[in-house]
């Protein structure tokens, strides 16, 4: 890494070349470009129909080749007039269809069938952030998906879009409850820190914060703080491209380690104005449940449990001393989290224009209860506005595109699944005959008692982003993407007296209310200049450009205590102690340099250089600056002339690139010595409390990225196969490095000499099976194999992570003990003493481990169409180990797996468990607290899932400008597995899995 | 014309060019975030100094060993010994602390741990940032480093009472402070009697006329009086608590109702409430209107040891029945909800301790007469006669007993009272069916014993 100052050395160079540039165009400005041909023939105006061979094709573009300035369009019916002269030659082209020149020949009607373009997949443009490239001419890896494969899934995160569908990219839902978060590594865990490893999200060219906008003492629903992603609306989205290696990502540089998520939404598109209305409704329930015992053998254990501590019932065992009815049976899990929530949808889109101007207005609402008892709701609603816009000459070009999107959630405060899990199955009913909740002279809490403790939020978010670009002189353009954006939350949870059995005799004085307001506005300039110019047989694309970016954001944490009555609980001024707990304003500053080169000899040679120089407030004087780089290159060895005519070979390319991208994901203010207000009083005075640990040496994170790849395709690419290995290599790690607690803190920000790598190999293939005029077949499968680990870390041993990590181990072990069984004497579980003193002692025998990576994982999907039926199906599937849910001891006030009951009870007996305890077996206690660190408690929770059918069936209309689609589509609708503890994907105990959810929807379009 | 035209739109881009290369360094520039100042800032004023002690004091009362919440040794050492029994749900943190079955990994005895030391980070903090101010006064620097110094001492204290060994930490440097060792409990003692020796020379100031919300010099003795009994430094202890029961006329024993009043003369250090308004959160824990108990109750043993005539027994302590049973509650604290203005405050230093510190400091000395006396001064306010106990340990025993009497759920002293005394394995293996003998310390927090190794092994039986 460079770390000379801009400022010093770098400054003046970039100077002299930016004033260069400039200056040696600036005259050009003056002149006309409205010099065209002048040469006239009689004309006559020319009609025709323009097909596929089988439909009409609207929207194609047709010209007269000797003249510039005379184009049309197709309409919907595929019809077109413009006027030529008979000696013309008309230029008929369309994406995904060969380019057509047909001579006009002194026909007044001339139908054009256009033939399809086999390698139309080597020519999608695909979008790379600051340039689009060629599919056939990236040098980079690149993952996408477009809006077919979003559009059939009935999911409301961005994230959840991505599933399975690409190589290389691991998503984790974390929550089933709506509005909850997902986790995303992309090439697996680059940071140390847990929170370090999120990608950067552009949307439209518009850097969008991932960071949360949440507070932990408001969101108690989920695992972790709400999310900004949510506020994405998938429907509205064309394309997500996501950039995996040096040469795709060095371009972002302190901001690319992690990948690059580009998210690019629908466009307006030319042609007759079009109407689509997408109404669909549906339902979600549970995936799994857990397999608990019932009353009878829940009582068994527990009365087996005082037997063997030898200890009567006490007058709190309410389970088993008589005061719950011992016959009742519930199942908690049913009750609690057994609900079906139904889900309503509707997306509403209106598009079109001339050949100059498109525009596409969309407008969309989703709503989604939910599967806990009681009237919980997640409303989501927005609108999308797009404007393209090109001037007559085409030098000019404008896009504007504007959303807004409104989230409306409304949950209980708690997740119910910890108590659908833990409840004794005896426990008593949950409403009395009056229809009150229950609390049986209060020897229970009642769990329903939670549905008076509500979490609501509303966030409303905005995007705007304007790309203005203006062609200088041929080849040369200079553009300015200017971007904006506005997120404002709030975010309320009550926790009201009527939560409190009422044997506490709370009163509404107790009854607090938690407010977060937080708001995040960002905007961003980045003016540009790009220059493409053929040289011979080669062709030059340079661009250089620079950004400026700021964040702010306002947090707001309040909370008010002490209310004369519930119902005046959301209203602040009605408690009677309000303390603000929090009142803070950060800002972000960015600014950067960034430039490529990309020499693309013959379409067989591409070389590609990009680079960034970067500076972020995020750190102390001196460390602000950075710079990054990277080399792409690629051989298409297909175009060689031994291979060009070759039958079965259609393309083949290699390609590889190396260089290295940063993070500055540590926060804002971090290298500043400070004070924070507590907000607490204490003899009259508000306190001042040091904020951290002060280091202010810490400086960016760097990822050196090394890829090579191999793309072929047979058959007119039939079969395309793409097979990438990377291995990307972490160093000068940014580390909340966990401290003793004697230091005052429990953790410290530093950038730690510690190399963490990750390796993998990445395969996809699509293959196109059958192509015929009433039935096609195409299947897609992408693998990914990744490795994970720690190459080096000076003093791991003598450092706060000794018992965390392990050298050439992945970062995600599992330290534990080595399980040996049940004694067959005793009956306690037993432990391998690997130091052989004794006793099981930590560390010393707490060394084996075990990989919680997944090994490989990947996505299976078959599209069919069957004259006008459509199926597409996509098995995800993942080999891991994950740990069993930690239930506690058996034999404690607290329901058991069913597996449980095959436990010790005599001398001699082999089981599997050991005995049962209430808890005054300390060495039982102990044991069973060893076993869960132990191997015991790492199973596999390998799955094969059927992350997504949809079945579509294209009715039969009277006209053809009118398509009406029915669409069936489910998620998650099948998990094979053989983890037994729930649903598999899931890492975070205690919460909601998620859920399989079945649509019925239409889509009308006219 | 045309050239100056040109001249006059390349000098406009040259302007706007570098304004914005100059503009490069000084953009990446931003203003401390509002709720933030530098720690320099903080010591060049008395008021944002104070406010950086006052937080400490804010920290003790709400987190930690001191807390008057369910979570602080009031209450769970109560558990942990035989004055307390848990009620309510199977996820009662105080259930693991009753049935003596504490782990390594027990998240609440690491929160003992980590808040302790953060609260005596902030002291050190403080003090160092006093030290380096050049714009405080003299006896501005005096009196908030004595009261930090006293912080440090009373934090170390309890953790050397439950944890054995620990370390003792002076600076606020993490790379020193995280691979420290553990200091000999008999280090630690001398480290924080120079501390309280410090503390007394710099406080000059007295708090006793106001709410006694302040570590003042008294309550700095208070506390040394303590370490020296627990030291078995017994002449000097008997000294430290006379120098505080000379001041007749700051500090008197109270009537009986009277004693954990906000403005009781026999309070010498108490933790004001949040609020004005609120009152104890020991009373919140332990006050339950209706049976069964949401979350403990006393236990029947103690509630039972009480003479019928003891004053303690009948206004300390009040029953809950729900008409077949009945519960007892702590309710030295009587104000469980807000009132108009704060009632009581959660106190931790009270002459009545500092009678019997001298009474137990007598009787070791062999001053058998002076130690009954003092004796009987609790024992007479509470509505009890003299003491009919003769020899040294009949009266020992005695200031035990009493003890129990005194200062049932009050911070653990039951705990160290039993320690002290030898009296622990013999009392607790009766009462406690999971009493072993090596619960007399609190397992090390495993996180901290996985993050610094220098700290060694665990404590015995985890």
């Amino acid at each position: 890494m460079n770390i000379f100052s801009f400022y010093k050395d770098g400054k003046a160079l970039y100077c002299l070349f930016f004033i260069w540039l400039c200056l040696s165009f600036s005259s050009l400005f003056a002149k006309s470009y409205d010099c065209y041909d002048t040469f006239f023939l009689p004309e006559y105006q020319i009609q025709g129909t323009i097909t596929d061979g089988i439909n009409p094709l609207a929207g194609v573009t047709i010209s007269v080749k000797s003249k510039s300035n005379s184009t049309t369009i197709s309409d919907y019916s595929g019809q077109y007039t413009i006027s030529a002269s008979t000696q013309d030659t008309l230029i008929v082209s369309f994406v995904g269809f060969k380019r057509a020149l047909i001579p006009i020949n002194g026909r007044s009607v001339v139908n054009v069938e256009l033939l399809f373009d086999t390698t139309t997949l080597q020519e999608i443009k695909i979008n790379a952030g600051y340039y689009s490239v060629k599919e056939s001419e990236r040098t980079g890896s690149i993952a996408r998906i477009t809006s077919k494969d979003i559009e059939i899934q009935p999911v409301t995160n961005v994230l959840a879009t991505m599933q399975g569908r690409m190589a290389g990219v691991n998503i984790i839902q974390t929550t089933g409850v709506p509005g909850g978060n997902f986790d995303i590594k992309i090439r697996g865990q680059n940071s140390i820190r847990s929170e370090g490893n999120a990608p950067l999200y552009i949307i439209d060219g518009v850097p969008y914060a991932s960071e949360t906008i949440g507070y932990n003492q408001t969101s108690t629903i989920y695992p972790s703080t709400t999310s900004p992603l949510n506020s994405i609306n998938p429907d509205t989205i064309e394309s997500i491209e996501i950039l995996k290696d040096a040469d795709a990502t060095a371009i972002y540089g302190s901001r690319g380690a992690n990948g690059v998520v580009l998210i690019t939404t629908k466009k307006g598109k030319a042609g007759k104005t079009t109407f689509t209305v997408t109404p669909s409704m549906g339902s979600g329930t549970v995936t799994k449940f857990m397999k608990l015992m019932n009353t009878e053998q829940y009582l068994a254990m527990r009365k087996e449990a005082f037997k063997n501590d030898n200890i009567p019932y006490s007058s709190s065992d309410y389970d088993v001393n008589g005061t719950w009815d011992q016959n009742r049976y519930t199942d908690w899990q049913k009750e609690l989290i057994g609900g079906t929530d139904s889900i309503m949808d509707l997306q509403t889109t209106i598009s079109g224009g001339s050949e100059k101007t498109q525009f596409l207005i969309s407008g969309s609402y989703h709503s989604e209860s939910s599967v806990f008892p009681g009237d919980f709701i997640y409303r989501k609603g927005g609108s999308q506005f797009n404007l393209n816009h090109r001037s007559q000459d085409n030098k000019f070009r404008l896009t504007f595109s504007t959303g807004y999107n409104s989230q409306n959630n409304n949950q209980p405060a708690f997740d119910f699944t910890y108590d659908a899990r833990s409840l004794t199955p005896n426990a008593p009913k949950l409403y009395d005959s009056n229809g009150n909740l229950n609390w049986e002279n209060g020897t229970w809490d009642n769990p329903l008692r939670n549905l008076n403790a509500k979490f609501e939020s509303k966030t409303n978010n905005f995007i705007a982003n304007c790309v203005l670009s203006y062609e200088l002189f041929s080849g040369l353009i200079i553009k300015s993407n200017i971007g904006y954006t506005d997120l404002n939350t709030l975010e309320t949870r009550i926790s009201p007296s009527s939560i409190y059995n009422p044997a506490y005799n709370v009163s509404s004085a107790n009854s607090s209310l938690y407010v977060n307001n937080t708001d995040r506005f960002s905007w961003i300039i980045e003016p540009q200049v790009s220059w493409v110019k053929q040289l011979g047989l080669g062709k030059l694309d340079l661009l250089a450009g620079a950004t400026f970016q700021s964040q702010t954001t306002t947090r707001l944490f309040q909370s008010g205590t002490g209310y004369s009555s519930n119902s005046l609980i959301y209203n602040l001024a009605s408690a009677k102690y309000v303390n603000v707990l929090l009142n803070d304003e950060t800002i972000y500053k960015y600014l950067a340099f960034f430039g490529r080169v990309n020499y693309n000899f013959d379409k067989r040679y591409i070389i590609n250089l990009t680079g960034r120089r970067d500076g972020s407030s995020r750190f102390g004087p001196g460390n602000q600056f950075a710079t990054f780089g990277a080399v792409g290159v690629a051989w298409l060895f297909s175009n060689e002339n031994f291979l060009k005519n070759s039958s079965w070979i259609s393309y083949g390319k290699l390609r590889s690139s190396y260089g290295t991208t940063g993070s500055d994901q540590i926060g804002d203010y971090q290298f500043l010595n400070t004070y924070s207000t507590t907000g607490i009083n204490y003899d009259g005075t508000v306190g001042l409390e040091p904020t951290r640990l002060y280091n202010a040496d810490f400086g960016w994170e760097t990822n050196k990225k090394l890829e090579a790849a191999l793309e072929l395709g047979f058959f007119q690419d039939k079969i395309f196969t793409t097979v990438s290995w990377y291995q990307n290599k972490s160093s000068n790690q940014l580390v909340g490095v966990p401290l003793p607690g004697t230091t005052g803190f429990t953790n410290l920000q530093s950038n730690l000499n510690a190399v963490v790598q990750n390796r993998g190999l990445e395969m996809t293939i699509r293959t196109n099976n059958l192509d015929r005029e009433n039935f096609s077949w195409t299947t897609s499968v992408n693998l990914t194999f990744a490795k994970n680990k720690l190459l080096s870390f000076p003093g791991l041993e003598n450092s706060p992570y000794s018992q965390k990590y392990r050298l050439n181990e992945p970062l995600n072990i599992e330290l534990v003990y080595q399980y040996k069984g049940v004694n067959p004497q005793t009956g306690i579980y037993e432990f391998e003493d690997i130091n052989k003193d004794g006793k099981i002692t930590f560390p010393e025998d707490k060394q084996k481990t075990i990989d919680l990576n997944p090994k490989y994982y990947g996505g299976l999907q078959n599209q069919l169409r069957f004259k006008k039926w459509n199926l597409d199906f996509l098995f995800q599937f993942v080999k891991q180990k994950n740990k069993i849910n930690p239930m506690g001891f058996a034999g404690q006030m607290s329901n058991q797996p069913v597996s449980k009951t095959d436990r010790w009870q005599k001398a001699g007996d082999i089981t599997a468990y050991q005995l049962y305890t209430t808890g005054y077996n300390s060495k039982a206690v102990t044991a069973d607290y060893l076993y869960d660190r132990s191997d015991a408690s790492i199973t596999d929770a390998s799955f094969v899932r059927l992350k997504n059918i949809s079945l579509s069936y294209q009715l039969p209309m009277p006209t053809k400008a009118m398509q009406c689609k029915i669409m069936l589509q489910s998620q998650n609708l099948l998990t094979f597995t053989k983890y037994k503890d729930g649903d598999p994907e899931f890492t975070s105990s205690g919460f909601l899995p998620p859920l399989k959810i079945i649509t019925l929807g239409a889509q009308l379009t006219f | 014309m045309k050239t100056f035209y040109d001249i006059a739109k390349q000098m406009l881009w040259l302007a706007i060019l570098s304004f914005f290369i100059n503009s490069c360094d000084s953009f990446l520039e931003v203003d401390l975030p509002k709720s933030q100042l530098t720690t320099v800032t903080v010591f060049e004023d008395y008021a944002t100094a104070n406010a950086a002690l006052t937080s400490i004091y804010a920290k003790i009362r709400d987190k930690g060993l001191l807390t008057g919440n369910n979570i602080g040794l009031s209450n769970q050492l109560g558990n942990y010994t035989d004055e307390i029994i848990p009620y309510g749900t199977p996820s009662n943190p105080s259930l693991t602390f009753y049935n003596n079955s504490l782990l390594a990994e027990n998240p609440d005895v690491a929160q003992y741990w980590n808040d302790s030391y953060n609260q005596i980070y902030a002291a050190n903090s403080l003090i160092e940032g006093i030290e380096a101010s050049t714009k405080l006064s003299d006896q501005n620097k005096k009196q908030l480093k004595g009261e930090a110094l006293f912080i440090r001492a009373l934090v170390h204290f309890y953790l050397v009472n439950i944890f054995g060994d620990v370390p003792y930490i002076t600076i606020t440097d993490y790379k020193k402070n995280s691979k420290v060792s553990r200091m000999p409990s008999s280090e630690v003692y001398q480290n924080i009697i120079g501390d309280l020796q410090s503390a007394i020379t710099l406080l000059q100031k007295d708090y006793s006329a106001l709410e006694r919300i302040r570590a003042d010099k008294y309550v700095a003795r208070a506390l040394l009086a303590r370490v020296y009994l627990y030291n078995e430094s017994y002449p000097e202890a008997a000294n430290e608590a006379s120098a505080i029961l000379n001041q007749t006329n700051l500090f008197t024993l109270e009537n009986i109702n009277q004693v954990f009043l906000v403005n009781s003369k026999e309070t010498i250090w108490q933790l004001q409430s949040a609020e004005a308004g609120q009152n104890t959160q020991e009373a919140s824990t332990f006050i339950f209107l209706l049976g069964p108990p949401a979350l403990v109750a006393l236990n029947n043993d103690l509630v039972g040891s009480f003479s019928v005539t003891d004053l303690r027994g009948s206004n300390w302590i009040k029953a809950v029945g729900d008409g077949t049973a009945t519960w007892h509650h702590a309710y030295k604290y009587k104000e469980k909800n807000f009132t108009s203005i704060s009632k009581e405050y959660s106190i931790v230093f009270r002459l009545a301790e500092q009678y019997l510190i001298r009474a137990e400091a007598r009787a070791h000395q062999g001053d058998l007469i002076g130690a009954k006396e003092d004796l009987n001064q609790i024992r007479n306010r509470a509505g009890l006669d003299d003491t009919k106990a003769i020899t040294k340990e009949e009266i020992l025993d005695a200031i035990l007993n009493e003890r129990r009497w005194e200062f049932f759920t009050e911070l653990g002293h039951r705990f160290f009272d039993l320690k002290r005394f030898n009296q622990i394995n013999k009392v607790l293996s009766n009462s406690k069916p999971g009493w072993n003998t090596t619960d007399h310390l609190f397992p090390m927090p495993q996180s901290e014993l996985s993050s610094n190794p220098n700290l060694g092994a665990q404590n015995p039986g985890y």
